[in-house]
């Protein structure tokens, strides 16, 4: 009963490991406009919370508007960059294709 | 069976050694751009496939082990050792991990659980997962060879097989002892994940902080099973070790609370990462020290190091674990100053009074209260080797320390929310603090006429009650500011909305589980904190007790009707039975018993516990009287304890929220399923209709 039992165990083990997978999943490295776009999302929560919480009468208007204006400064610089690298991005394979037409 | 569990151990050894080699060798194909025959992906789905496989040779294994034990099979020399005919069917299924081998299979299986659970999930990111992936096959590796080879659950006994075991220790046959046990290997095996994203991320130079996002779940679910274990062993010493208190700094509860401290810190300082780019290497260092810990506490408890109820006998394996431990402490170190430039931190703390600062003090004194545990359970450990003498530092080591410090942790915890993020200006700080102070004004005075005396440290040297008067004083703070905190979000969404407070107050929570989740978390705290506080104000009293006779402890009399003694299969039994009585009324009839069991012929204290909010009244039979034959019991008044145990399943609930995922991000993801679902065309259609 072991034996049986072990040998199953073993043949199916084996086949689930090495049957081919023909999806197998690409390892692909984070790109910087990935992280980029990460952080803009995070920016804006991070807005959105000090919003609220202004709101809900937490904080007093001059130290609202200190953090706000950091905030939005940031934001502002990340999707600056965004914008840089979307255009870079997009200007890339038009380029390709010119170049390969002419 | 025996031999199929051995097996299934071999497979899962050799399965989890491919995922490791098959995945570093993947991994730096692709970090390097060298190609072979097989491709780079090829060979990590292989690797990550073998991890999975390695949980089903795992299962196969435990399997085993449980049903050896269910059907009495004593050639396997571990069943024999924990498990006997007589023993009741729920503590068969206990057996698993009631030993050295079988509880180190527990590990190795949880390991494997939730790397499967990882392996499962590889699509939320494939390279990342990968990095996880085989740093936690590696863990793997070091269990399956510990269980493969020094300590093997599945060695037959020599000689005669024989016909009945030695039985189940009769202080783990209690109910919760069933589920303790696992929840605190579920904490401390969790933490390697956590462990092993960091790492991974480290090595791969993960851009950003999405690797956060990703463990963050892990890591509350792991604090979550590692916070209920400790509890549950705290409930479990109050109610079977019969010596009237929950925790005694025995050296294997520190093992575990040491890791619980510095992943409780983790989870605050992630915080400033996921917020500001803070912390950076502190943060990863904080998951190294959880894991690490978390290995150092298994090592202590394994390797008969330091003396404990808890702790296993002298064991070879204690060299295995110190040579894992100094191989994974310089992967970390070698990693970390490989790496440490890609951990600098995007800004810098601009104000001491601040949200950030709150939580780099609340780092620091949850490290502080750490490094004295870890100091106070290795100190007989170097005392012996320096002095040539073993000296055991005492509980009053540690609450002369641990007192101050839990009472600043409630302190931050009270302020720490009411802080804004970069700094706080001086009208915010008034703005803020003024209701929660006047609240904490009036408990400070109110607690005065109901015996908490705070001039006693100057007037008697006593130090307990001055501490629970601070205790009770900063609790109103710290409640105050959690409601106002409630309140304020809640009117918010009411002005919005139309809806009722209690109906805001929900929307509010939905709306970002993660800190009001946590603030219930921090509610929870503080019921535990008032709880622990009540010690300070225990009576005890021990009496010879013939039939009819009486003793008063605080406002109970409790009053001997009958004293007898039973017997069954697994045990003997004496016990006394007590009527209790306040203000003339019956209140309640406790039992309390003293067993023998028959197996080991171990005694077991049951204790008899009448808890009300107010305080329990806890009663022991603490034995017969050799001239009389009368019991002796023993009855303890131990104000509050029951607020204890409220507070963890508070701390429960609050978890289980902050796992939540919010409505906002909930509604996205429905709204992007919905999308997915619906052909092109008719999206395309509906917005030309538009």
């Amino acid at each position: 009963m072991s034996t049986i039992a072990s040998g199953l165990l073993l043949i199916g083990l084996f086949l689930y490991v090495f049957w081919p997978d023909p999806n197998a999943e690409a390892q692909r490295n984070k790109t910087r406009l990935e992280y980029l776009r990460e952080r803009r999302d995070n920016l804006y929560d991070n807005l959105r919370d000090l919003n609220f919480e202004y709101r809900a009468g937490k904080y007093p208007e001059e130290d609202y508007a200190a953090q706000r204006a950091a905030l939005e400064n940031e934001a502002a610089e990340t999707v600056a960059e965004i914008d840089l690298l979307e255009t870079q991005t997009l200007a890339a394979p038009l380029s390709a294709a010119h170049h390969s037409t002419l | 069976m025996p031999a199929f569990g051995s097996f299934s151990l071999l497979v899962a050894l050799v399965l989890s050694a491919y995922s490791l080699l098959a995945g570093a060798v993947a991994l730096r194909m692709l970090a390097t751009g060298n190609r072979v025959a097989v491709s780079p992906e090829r060979l990590a789905e292989t690797a990550r496939r073998a991890g999975i496989g390695s949980f089903v040779a795992a299962t196969c294994a435990a399997f085993a082990l449980v049903w050896a034990a269910f059907t009495n099979d004593f050639s396997v020399a571990y069943i024999a050792e924990h498990s006997n005919r007589a023993l009741d069917i729920k503590y068969k299924f206990a057996a698993l991990w009631s030993g050295q081998e079988g509880s180190l299979l527990l590990w190795a299986w949880l390991l494997t659980a939730y790397g499967f659970v990882l392996r499962v999930r590889h699509k939320v990111d494939v390279t990342l997962t990968a990095y996880a992936s085989t740093i936690l096959a590696g863990i793997q590796v070091f269990f399956f060879l510990l269980i493969n080879f020094p300590a093997t659950p599945f060695s037959l006994v020599q000689g005669p097989v024989p016909p009945d075991g030695n039985g189940l220790n009769p202080l783990l046959q209690y109910a919760e002892m069933v589920i303790h046990p696992p929840m605190l290997y579920l904490g401390y095996v969790g933490f390697s994940v956590p462990f092993a994203f960091a790492l991974g991320a480290l090595m791969m130079r993960y851009p950003g902080e999405k690797w956060i996002h990703i463990t963050r779940r892990w890591t509350m679910v792991t604090w979550l099973f590692l916070t209920v274990g400790i509890f549950l062993g705290m409930h479990w010493a109050y109610n079977v070790l019969g010596w009237g208190g929950y925790w005694g700094w025995d050296p294997v509860e520190n093992a575990s609370l040491m890791p619980w401290l510095t992943g409780t810190a983790f989870l605050h300082s992630v915080m400033m990462q996921e917020k500001r780019g803070m912390m950076k290497s502190w943060n990863v260092w904080l998951i190294f020290s959880t894991f690490l810990l978390a290995i150092l506490g298994t090592l202590l408890t394994r390797s008969g190091l330091v003396s404990s109820v808890h702790a296993f006998a002298q064991s070879p394996i204690g060299t295995w674990f110190w040579v894992f431990f100094v191989i994974v402490l310089a992967i970390c170190i070698f990693t970390y100053i490989l790496n440490r430039d890609h951990l600098k931190s995007e800004h810098h703390l601009e104000s001491l009074v601040s949200r950030e600062s709150s939580f780099l003090f609340n780092n620091l004194v949850l490290l502080v209260a750490c490094l004295t545990i870890l100091w106070g359970t290795f100190y007989p450990v170097l005392s012996e080797f320096f002095q040539g003498q073993k000296a055991t530092l005492v509980g009053a080591y540690y609450n002369v320390i641990a007192v101050p410090i839990g009472v600043f942790l409630l302190f931050l915890t009270g302020i720490g929310p009411l802080l804004a993020w970069r700094s706080t200006s001086m009208r915010s700080i008034r703005k803020n603090f003024v209701t929660p102070s006047i609240a904490a004004l009036v408990v400070a005075i109110g607690v005065i006429p109901f015996g908490v005396h705070p001039w006693t440290i100057v007037t008697a040297g006593e130090q307990g009650s001055f501490y629970a008067w601070i205790t009770f004083t900063l609790a109103a703070f710290v409640v105050t500011a959690i409601f106002a905190e409630f309140f304020r979000g809640a009117r918010v969404i009411q002005g919005h909305t139309g809806r009722s407070l209690l109906g805001s107050v929900v929307q509010l929570t939905r709306r970002n589980t993660r800190r009001y989740g946590g603030y219930l978390v921090h509610f929870g705290v503080v019921l535990i904190f008032i709880g622990i506080s009540g010690q300070a104000f225990n009576q005890s009293k021990e009496m010879t007790m013939s039939f009819r006779q009486s003793m008063t402890i605080g406002p109970y009399r409790i009053q001997c009707m009958d004293f007898s003694q039973d017997s069954n299969a697994n045990y003997d039994t004496e016990f006394a039975l007590l009527d209790v009585y306040r203000n003339g009324h019956k209140v309640t009839r406790l039992a309390p018993e003293l067993r023998l069991y028959a197996a080991s012929q171990q005694p077991l204290t049951v204790v008899a516990n009448h808890s009300t909010p107010a305080w329990d009244l806890y009663v022991i039979y603490a034995g017969k009287d050799a001239a009389t034959g009368q019991p002796v019991i023993k009855a303890f008044l131990n104000p509050l304890v029951m607020w204890i145990w409220i507070g963890v399943l508070i701390t429960i609930l609050g978890t289980g929220i902050a796992l939540i995922p919010n409505l906002s991000a909930a509604l996205a993801a429905q709204r992007s399923r919905v999308t997915a679902a619906i052909p092109e065309e008719v999206v395309t259609a509906g917005k030309a209709g538009d």
